[in-house]
C-alpha cells in the first residue's frame, strides 16, 4: 500500500474525509434514515482510529 | 512540492498549532462536556421549566410581555425571542425606553403556555453556564470572545498544513503504522498522523464553524448596520399613535411568510427594528431551514407589513455554524460521536505538543544525516 507512492498515501485519508463530509451532512438534510447515514459514516474515522491503536497496542502480539 | 515550500508549510504547522494549542486544550475539555449541556443541564436541575399539557393552547404573546414588565416596571420590552428546540420557552428582554441596544437592560424566561417565570442564573452559578463562559470568552468578555475566534482560524490553518505536511511525511509509510516500540517521539508522530488526518475533516468543521460563531457579534453587526438598516431606512415615518398588539404583529409577519415560525420579534426603537415598524424575524422548521431567516418590517400603528426580505448569505452561514459545532443536529448518536472526535481532536493536541517538546535539538550535520532525515522534523 505504501509503495504506490503519494495515491497510496492518500487512499485512505481520501476516503475517510469523504465519509466525513457525507456524514457531517446527512443529518442536516433530514431525520429517520439521514440520521442513520450520519451515525455510520462518521463512526467510520473513529474506528479506523479505535481498529489501528487496538492491533498495535505495545505488548500486542504483531498480527 | 519542493523542500523550501515543505519547509514553509511545516513552519506554518508549527507555530499555527503551537500558539493555539493551550486554548484548543481549554476548547476541547469544555467543548467534550458542553456536548451534553441538555443531558446535564436536566441532571443539574438546571434545565427550563418546558411543561405543557398536550393540546394546550399558548398564552398570547401579549400577556406574556405584560407578566414580563410586572418583573421591572421601569423597563419597557424590546425583543421577544423563541427557542426553536423548545417551543414553551420563550425570552423576552426589557430594557430602558430610549434604549437602541441591548446592554443595560434584562432577560426575562417565560413559559409560554403556563407564563411561569424563569429566574435566569447568572452564568457563573451554573455548570454549564461556566462551562459556556470558559469555552467561548476565557471570562473576558467581547475582546476574550475575538481571541478564542482568532485561535480558532489558527486552528483551521493548522488543519489544513498538517494535512500538507502529511502527504510527504506518510510516503514510505502504511496509513496508521504505530510504531510505540520506536521511542516517545516516533510513536507521538504516529498517533498524531493517524488521529490527525482520520479527523481532519470534522476538525476542519468544527474549527471554522466555531471561528464563526466567535465572530458572531461583528457578523450580526454588520447585518444589522447595513442590510437592515436600509430595510428600516425605507420606513422612516415616526410613531404618531397606539400601536397594534404585538400578536397582530406577529400574525402579520407569519402571513408574509407562509409555514414558518416566528424567532424574534423586535419593537420599534431598537437597533433591530424601524422607528415605527417592528421586525418580525421568522424561520423554517425542518433541521435545515430553521437556520434560514428572513424578516418582514411591520408597521406598529396599521399592524400591515410593509416590507419582507430573506437575510444574505453570511447570516445563513453564520445559522448554519451552529448545528456543524455544536453536533445537536443528529439526535444522542451524533452527540456521542462529537464527543469521541473531540477526545481524538484532544490526543491529536496532546500529541503534536509531545513531538515539538521532543524535537532535534541542534545537533552536527552528520548526526542530523543519520536519523533526522529518516524521521523528518515534523512538528
Amino acid at each position: 500500500m505504501s509503495g504506490e507512492g503519494m495515491s497510496g498515501v492518500w487512499r485512505i485519508p481520501a476516503a475517510l474525509a469523504v465519509l466525513s463530509v457525507i456524514g457531517l451532512a446527512a443529518a442536516i438534510l433530514g431525520d429517520g434514515l439521514w440520521d442513520w447515514l450520519c451515525w455510520a459514516t462518521l463512526s467510520v474515522p473513529l474506528a479506523a482510529c479505535a481498529v489501528k491503536l487496538w492491533r498495535q497496542w505495545p505488548g500486542r502480539p504483531a498480527a | 512540492m519542493t523542500p523550501a515550500s515543505l519547509r514553509g508549510w511545516r513552519l506554518v504547522h508549527r507555530w499555527t498549532s503551537l500558539i493555539c494549542s493551550a486554548n484548543l486544550l481549554i476548547l476541547c475539555v469544555t467543548g467534550l462536556i458542553l456536548v451534553f449541556h441538555h443531558e446535564i443541564q436536566h441532571l443539574m436541575g438546571e434545565d427550563l421549566d418546558s411543561s405543557y399539557t398536550e393540546g394546550q393552547a399558548r398564552l398570547p404573546l401579549q400577556s406574556l410581555v405584560d407578566i414580563a414588565q410586572k418583573a421591572d416596571p421601569a423597563l419597557v420590552p424590546k425583543l421577544l425571542s423563541f427557542d426553536p428546540e423548545d417551543k414553551a420557552v420563550n425570552y423576552i428582554y426589557l430594557g430602558q425606553p430610549e434604549e437602541r441596544g441591548f446592554d443595560l437592560g434584562r432577560w426575562v424566561v417565560l413559559n409560554g403556555f403556563t407564563g411561569a417565570n424563569q429566574m435566569l442564573k447568572q452564568p457563573e452559578e451554573t455548570l454549564v453556564g461556566f462551562l459556556l463562559k470558559l469555552h467561548v470568552d476565557l471570562f473576558t468578555g467581547f475582546a476574550g470572545q475575538m481571541f478564542v475566534g482568532v485561535m480558532g482560524l489558527l486552528f483551521v490553518v493548522s488543519t489544513v498544513s498538517g494535512l500538507v505536511v502529511y502527504g510527504p511525511f506518510m510516503k514510505k509509510l502504511a496509513f496508521g503504522i504505530l510504531r510505540f516500540g520506536r521511542g516517545t517521539r516516533i510513536g507521538n508522530i504516529d498517533l498524531h498522523n493517524l488521529f490527525g488526518v482520520a479527523t481532519l475533516v470534522w476538525a476542519f468543521v468544527v474549527g471554522l464553524t466555531g471561528a464563526i460563531l466567535s465572530f458572531s457579534p461583528l457578523i450580526t453587526g454588520y447585518w444589522q448596520k447595513t442590510e437592515l438598516a436600509a430595510m428600516t431606512a425605507r420606513h422612516p415615518e415616526p410613531m404618531t399613535g397606539p400601536a397594534v398588539s404585538i400578536d397582530r404583529v406577529a400574525a402579520a409577519g407569519l402571513a408574509a411568510f407562509p409555514g414558518k415560525d416566528l424567532a424574534f420579534i423586535a419593537y420599534p426603537g431598537n437597533e433591530y427594528a424601524g422607528s415605527r415598524h417592528f421586525s418580525v424575524v421568522v424561520r423554517g422548521h425542518t433541521e435545515l431551514t430553521q437556520r434560514l431567516l428572513s424578516v418582514a418590517l411591520v408597521d406598529a400603528e396599521t399592524g400591515v407589513v410593509a416590507e419582507a426580505a430573506g437575510t444574505p448569505w453570511y447570516m445563513t452561514v453564520l445559522m448554519l455554524s451552529g448545528p456543524f459545532h455544536f453536533g445537536d443536529y443528529g439526535g444522542l448518536p451524533l452527540q456521542i460521536i462529537w464527543a469521541l472526535f473531540t477526545i481524538v481532536t484532544g490526543v491529536v493536541t496532546v500529541t503534536g505538543f509531545v513531538v515539538w517538546l521532543k524535537r532535534p535539538r541542534a545537533r552536527s550535520a552528520s548526526d542530523r544525516n543519520a536519523s533526522g532525515a529518516k524521521l523528518g522534523s515534523k512538528a
